[in-house]
């Protein structure tokens, strides 16, 4: 079987990464979900990861320190920075810093899913057919 | 004229109509103000003016009825001189008579016109002389007119007359003349000295008359004085007392009602106008702060939206794949997500609120902890460390919660204005220095006041934040709070090493009331 692409979601929210874990790895990826971002840091320098996503705004490691440590690591990681409307400076601030794209809350699985599926295609990875429960969802 | 006493009470108040707004304080501060009995300023002056005017016209009358006792008694001594000087013409005659035979005819005149004189002037001299002296004075003069008459007879050519005989008369009509001329003189004397004895009692009653005004007029004016310098003393007192925002209403200070009592009703209505304006100023400005926590407030609220609606598409995308226990799960989770929404509002929307003024016992710390929670959202965002300590089992204070609440807001929000990012504030309640107050410090470690705007910041509209982030009204409405419930704020800054803003609130507030409202009390 081909390469699994490799995801990690990192949110404070425990529930934001309970949904996002099924989403992507319908999506075709291998997922691993993080609520402390401290772990998640930890866990960045063990294994490789093609794509981030991260909630940007938690207490003491912050979305930026994930983006900083997984692109030292591997520059080629995209990394997908989640945020609040009111902190869309710092989101700009992310993009120039190197983030793939960020998606602001609230958003919807389809939101996530296009986010994701444009990195996995930058990186050349084949993305799975969307479930076909997505066009009721958008009705 | 057929008016129920209901509306001649309405018609009676209608002089000074009660401010619409007026507070039951205010209310029972007026009614304590009218219910008194009036001495008006304008009656003191006119009843010392008449008291003054009726002893004017008691010096007069006094003065009046001794020249008119001096004019009688100069009248008198006039008419008792011309007697005498009658008299002792009959008295030379006389004596010529008995030297060289002549002149009996006109001793005779003399004599007659002294008894004209007296008959003339019987009224008068009466009046001075008295009854006795008539008594004294007459018979001596029938005498002697009877002696000089018995002498005449005498004198008729052919009488011959006994040297004996007339010796006899020479005496006695010598006598007489003596006594009576002495009598008249003496009189004279007696009412000279009368005369100038009325004359010295005119110069005391005008000395006394004036010892009596000068100490009358000093007592008035130390009276009118204590009344109105003294009334002017205690309304510049209202005055600064209104300033610094106290605005417990004037209640009578003096037991009769005067223009001064219209004067501090006006205020009292007034402190009304005010208080009502404070109030809407300070409703405004806690509406600016909603207005600075709802951004935090709208993050927050991102979360849980974002849960529900990961949810609830997840729940709509793979409905016919999950079991019934997956389903449930996820509905729970929505379920409890929306009800955090509610509470991220709810603490906002308590707050924003508009409530009328509360007073109750406060625990301080429990609500400092409650505003903390209420800027949280806004805390987090900013990256701002609050560290908050509280003395355990504080006495409470008195006060209103949600105004307090908002100083409190107001000075963390500051404190976070002047952090910088990823700083600290501290905030602590403690019993104050001061006893029987407590004391709430909110600390920053930020830029600090410079010391020439030290003086400033309380005042309004004054604001270092940039154009349109500050109304600069924050701390002056804080300011209005604090003394409203009798404590003050203190500030203590070093450029470049933060500022520590102190609120003290004293323990035991008794919530404004009237002491001594029923008239019969002050």
């Amino acid at each position: 079987m081909a390469e699994r692409p490799q995801i990690l979601v990192v949110d404070d929210e425990p529930m934001v990464g309970k949904r996002l874990g099924p989403m992507l790895e319908r999506l075709g990826g291998e997922v691993e979900v993080f609520s402390d971002p401290y772990a998640a840091l930890l866990r960045l320098p063990k294994k490789h990861f093609d794509v981030v996503v991260s909630d940007i705004r938690m207490d003491e490691v912050t979305g930026l320190d994930i983006l900083e440590t997984a692109l030292k690591i591997s520059p080629e990681t995209r990394v997908i920075l989640i945020t609040g409307y009111a902190m869309m400076s710092l989101a700009r601030q992310a993009m120039a810093k190197g983030a793939f794209d960020f998606l602001a809350k609230p958003f919807t699985p389809d939101d996530l899913r296009a986010a994701v599926s444009r990195a996995l295609d930058s990186l050349g990875f084949a993305v799975a057919p969307q479930p076909p429960q997505e066009q009721q969802s958008r009705a | 004229m057929n008016q129920t006493p209901d509306t001649d009470e309405r018609a009676a108040r209608e002089t000074i109509p009660p401010s619409p707004r007026a507070s039951s304080a205010t209310d029972a501060a007026r009614r304590a103000l009218v219910n008194r009995p009036s001495l008006s300023l304008r009656l003191h002056i006119f009843l010392v003016s008449l008291l003054t005017f009726f002893f004017g016209v008691g010096v007069a009358l006094a003065l009046w009825h001794n020249s008119q006792g001096v004019e009688e008694k100069l009248g008198f001594l006039d008419i008792a001189n011309e007697f005498i000087i009658e008299l002792q013409q009959a008295r030379r005659f006389e004596k010529n008579y008995f030297l060289y035979g002549t002149n009996l005819g006109e001793a005779m005149d003399n004599t007659m016109r002294a008894r004209e004189i007296l008959k003339r002037n019987a009224e008068p001299l009466r009046k001075v002389a008295g009854e006795r002296s008539f008594a004294v004075m007459l018979p001596h003069l029938d005498r002697y007119q009877e002696l000089l008459a018995r002498l005449e007879v005498m004198d008729q050519p052919g009488v011959r007359p006994d040297p004996e005989v007339k010796k006899q008369i020479e005496l006695e009509l010598r006598d007489h003349g003596h006594q009576m001329v002495s009598f008249a003189e003496n009189l004279v004397h007696k009412e000279q000295i009368s005369v100038r004895k009325a004359m010295a009692s005119f110069r005391g009653i005008i000395i006394s008359s004036l010892l009596f005004l000068t100490a009358f007029m000093l007592a008035v004016s130390w009276m009118l004085r204590r009344r109105i310098v003294g009334a002017l003393v205690r309304f510049s007192g209202y005055a600064q007392r209104i300033a610094r925002g106290d605005y417990t209403p004037i209640t009578p200070a003096r037991r009769y009602k005067d223009e001064f009592c219209d004067l501090a009703l006006a205020i009292n209505g007034m402190i009304d106008e005010i208080q009502s304006r404070e109030e809407v100023l300070i409703q405004s400005h806690k509406m600016r702060a909603v207005g600075t926590l709802t951004a935090g407030v709208a993050h927050e609220l991102n979360n849980p939206l974002n849960n529900i609606t990961l949810t609830a598409h997840s729940l709509l995308e793979d409905y016919p794949e999950l079991d019934d226990a997956e389903r449930l799960d996820m509905l729970g989770d929505v379920v409890q997500e929306a009800d955090r929404a509610r509470r991220i509002i709810r603490n906002l929307l308590d707050f924003a609120r508009e409530s009328g003024s509360q007073v109750e016992p406060l625990d301080l710390a429990r609500l400092l902890a409650e505003t903390i929670n209420l800027a949280a959202n806004q805390i987090r965002l900013s990256g701002i460390r609050i560290e908050f300590n509280a003395t355990d089992n504080l006495p409470r204070v008195h006060g209103d919660a949600q105004q307090l609440q908002q100083v409190f807001l107001n000075l963390i929000l500051n404190a976070m204005d002047a952090s910088p990012k990823g700083g600290k504030i501290q905030i602590v309640v403690v019993p104050a220095d001061e006893p029987n107050y407590l004391a709430v410090k909110v600390i920053d470690f930020g830029s600090g006041i410079p010391e020439h705007i030290k003086n400033a910041i309380f005042d309004p509209f004054f604001t270092t934040k940039a154009k349109g982030k500050g109304t600069g009204l924050g701390l002056s409405v804080s300011q209005g709070i604090v003394a409203k419930h009798g404590g003050r704020i203190q500030v203590s800054s070093r450029e470049g090493q933060g500022s520590t803003f102190t609120v003290l609130l004293p323990i035991t507030t008794i919530p404004a009331d009237i002491p001594d409202l029923h008239p019969a009390a002050i």
